[in-house]
This record gives C-alpha cells, structure tokens and sequence, in this order.
C-alpha cells in the first residue's frame, strides 16, 4: 500500500507540488506583510505562530489533492475490492502526506530563514514537536477527506469538519512551540508534547478504526 | 400510530417540565438566594493577575451557566454514543440521536458562551459588550466545541444536496465519534496554559438558599435537555421517515 502511494506520487507529484507551492506563497505573502516589524523576542514568536498556521493549511491542501486524486483513480472501489485490511490503506496514507508535509515544512523553514528573519537554530527541539503535531492533525485529516472528497466543494468542507477537531492538537503544538521560544525551557513545553501524544494515539486508533467503515458506503 | 402520539405527549410533558424547572431556577436565583452576599466572600481571579474581583450579584447567573455547561458535555458524549452505536448497528435512529445531541449541544452551548460572556464583561471586563472576552481556557473549549457541533450540522445539510442517504449517515457517525474526545482534549489542551476561569464556590456559597437553587437548577436544566434532544429526535425521524416515503 505504501509502495502504491510512493508511486503514484512519484509519477504524478500532485501532493507535493501543490503543498510546497502554497506554502512558499505563505512565507512570501507573510515576509510582505511583516517587512518592516522590528525583530524582536515577539516577533520570532509571532512568526512561528504563523508558521504553524501555514503548515495546518498546507496540510488541509495535500489531504484535499490527495482525496481528489483518489476519486478520479477510483481508489476507493478498489480499496473496497481488494483483500487488504483498510487500516493498511489508512496507515499508507497518513505515513505519504506526513512525509510530504515534513518535506514542504522543511522547505517553508528554509524559506522563513531569510524572508521571515527567522533563527532555524535558535530552538533545535522544536523538531521534535513537528512530527508529533502532524500526525496529530493528519490522523483525523485522512478519515475526514476520504469522507468529503467525494463532494463537489468538498475541500471547505473538510476545512470547516476538522479545524474544529484538530484545535486540541494545534493548541499544544502552539504553546509548547512559544514556551519554548520564549525560553522557559523543555519542562515547561513537556505537558504539551505529552498531550500531543494523547492526540496522536487518539485519532490514530480511531482513523484505524473507522477509515473502512467510513468507505463502505 | 398510537405509540408515536404517546412519545409526542411525552415529549410535550418533559418540555413543559424543562421549562418549569428553568422558570423555577431564575426565579430562586433572583428572589429566594441571598441578594446581598457579604461583600469580600465572593471572589474570583482575573486572568491578567490582577487584584481579585469580588462578584457581588454576578454569581446569580452561574445558576443557568453551570448546569448548560455540564449539558453541552453531556451531548458531546451523546453524539459519541450515538456515532457509535451507529456503526455497529446500522440503525438510523441512532443517526437521528447523533443530530439531535448536536442540536441540543449547539442551543446550550450557546447559552454557555452567553452566559459566561456576559459575566466575564462584569467580572474581567470594562463592563462593555465584549470586553471580558480574553481567551480565557475554558471560554475558548467551549468555543471550539460550540463550533463543532456547528460544523457537523452545517456539513450534513451540505452533504445531503450531494451524497447518498448511506454516506451521510457515515461521516454523521464517524464525526459524532470523533467529538467524543474533542471536549476533555481540548480541555485538557488549554487548561495547562494559565486558567482564570472559576473553579469551585462550594465554600464561598454555602448558604442552603444556594445550594437549593443550584439542585433546581441542576435538575431543571436536565429535564430541558432531555426534552430538547427528545423533540428533536422525534422531529428528525419524522423527517427521514417522510424522506423514506417520498423515494418509495
């Protein structure tokens, strides 16, 4: 299953052109709009809110292209016809967009260092906090867009269904994010990394659960 | 025939019931509690670390707030019930339940925001319309999860010009599972951060005027929540069932 995604992407490369593009578009239109802020403790933690907020909606267009693609491939009908567990095709999918949500962050990141004054090495451990937060937010995003790709307008819907949903997620990855930013160390960002894990597990075991249930209609 | 006209009369008895019980609790808070609590007892913290505010009269509208606050989380966990039993039966009534608890968390959860609103304008704001509105943990989960319920709503009226009855009936369930843990994760999410929010008056409202008015409130607001998501239930039934008729 994860050889199938590997490979369509890799011939297709709809994901990832489509996530990095927007997210370059974010780091630009952002370094616009904050050109001529003074660089100081509130901007850097301003900047990776801001980050944070581009990295959700790039993943709300990697998880829409994705959910379309299948469509139009009949995917799904296969999905149903084949002898595999759908929990395999949930997992191949959650392990392809998260690798290409990393990808288009580490891009975003690269970027954020000269348009956005950005210190890429000024908090190492925030890369610890990514993986986490992503799964977070994909765990539900695959079930969800499985679910409103196959509608016309179906990408505000999966907006309007699971920004609701993943807010316990980004709140944690926020205030870890800024406690370490503003210098009050790991142990004050710990009890939010460990609630991200609460998340990851939750919607993980159930997009597990429910990802074959919710194709079998 | 009969047994649906039954459930309609027992509807129509509960919400009577509901109401009373409402009317009864507004009343008692504002006649039968204490209209004058020794100033210095009532206190609660501001989020900014402020000197602490002291409540004097506000405290009267945690007697509609407090028991809509435990109803929204009781239809968070109904949604979730009914997703559940959802997909394990396949019956549509428990479609109609799910509906309903969202129906029934939006309303109340409305009431909570206003309520807890209003009352921050007093006690955290400048007393204008929206002052006290600060991002405060547990203003904001209630937000999120008023949202949600929202969300799903406005997704099935969405979803029903476009999919099959069987595909609505889908993401009705997985979504309803999915706001089952959406209220202690975002609970928990925000509550690490700094919590201003007030805990507990056990001590501070002692009086036994108090705590009769908080049990009428506490059941009063039960009894409109069963009601409201009962109406609900029997009036969305009503309508799938017609659905049912018309494509026969």
């Amino acid at each position: 299953m994860l050889a199938r995604e590997a490979v369509v992407e890799w011939r297709t490369r709809s994901l990832l052109s489509s996530m990095a593009l927007f997210a370059v578009l974010c780091v630009v239109v952002l370094g616009l709009g904050v050109r001529s802020l003074a660089v100081d403790e509130t901007f850097h933690r301003f900047v990776l809110a801001m980050l944070w907020v581009c990295s959700l909606f790039a993943a709300l267009v990697g998880l829409n292209r994705a959910a379309v693609s299948d469509l139009r491939r009949g995917f799904v009908h296969a999905l149903l016809a084949a002898p595999h567990d759908a929990a395999l095709a949930y997992t191949a999918r959650l392990v392809t967009v998260l690798c290409l949500l990393l990808a288009t962050q580490a891009l975003m990141v690269l970027l954020a260092v000269p348009l956005l004054r950005f210190g890429l090495w000024d908090q190492p451990l925030l890369l610890l906090i990514v993986p986490l937060a992503d799964i977070g937010v994909l765990a539900p995003g695959v079930l969800l867009a499985s679910a409103t790709g196959r509608v016309r307008g179906g990408e505000a819907l999966l907006a309007i269904l699971l920004l609701p949903v993943v807010v316990p997620v980004f709140a944690g990855a926020a205030f870890a994010t800024d406690a370490l930013a503003g210098g009050q160390g790991w142990r004050a960002a710990l009890p939010f990394v460990l609630l991200l894990g609460i998340c990851d597990a939750t919607f993980a075991a159930l997009g597990l659960l429910l990802f074959g249930r919710l194709n079998e209609a | 025939m009969k047994s649906r006209s039954h459930s309609w009369l027992v509807v129509v008895a509960l919400a009577a019931l509901g109401l009373a019980g409402v009317q009864a609790t507004l009343y008692l808070s504002y006649f039968y509690t204490p209209t004058q609590i020794t100033p210095g007892t009532l206190w609660v913290v501001t989020p900014d670390g402020g000197a602490p505010v002291s409540l004097y009269e506000s405290y009267r509208i945690f007697f509609i707030h407090l028991p809509s606050a435990y109803a929204t989380a009781t239809c968070c966990g109904l949604t979730a019930l009914g997703g559940v039993m959802l997909l394990l039966t396949r019956k549509p009534q428990w479609e109609s339940l799910v509906v309903s608890a969202a129906e029934g968390g939006l309303a109340f959860g409305a009431l909570v925001l206003l309520t807890g609103t209003l009352w921050a304008d007093f006690a955290w704001g400048s007393g204008r319309l929206g002052s006290g509105w600060n991002w405060e943990p547990r203003l904001t989960t209630m937000l999120i999860l008023w949202l949600a319920f929202a969300a799903l709503l406005v997704v099935r009226r969405a979803l029903g010009q476009a999919q099959s009855r069987a595909q609505v009936t889908q993401i009705t369930a997985v979504y309803g599972i999915l706001l089952g843990p959406l209220y202690p994760l975002v609970s928990k999410a925000v509550e690490i951060g700094r919590i201003a929010h007030p805990l507990s008056f056990k001590d501070q409202l002692s009086a036994p005027e108090v705590a009769l008015t908080q049990r009428v409130a506490g059941l009063g607001v039960l009894v409109a929540l069963v009601a409201l998501v009962a109406l609900r239930y029997q009036w969305n039934e009503l309508g799938r069932q017609i659905e049912l008729e018309r494509a026969a």
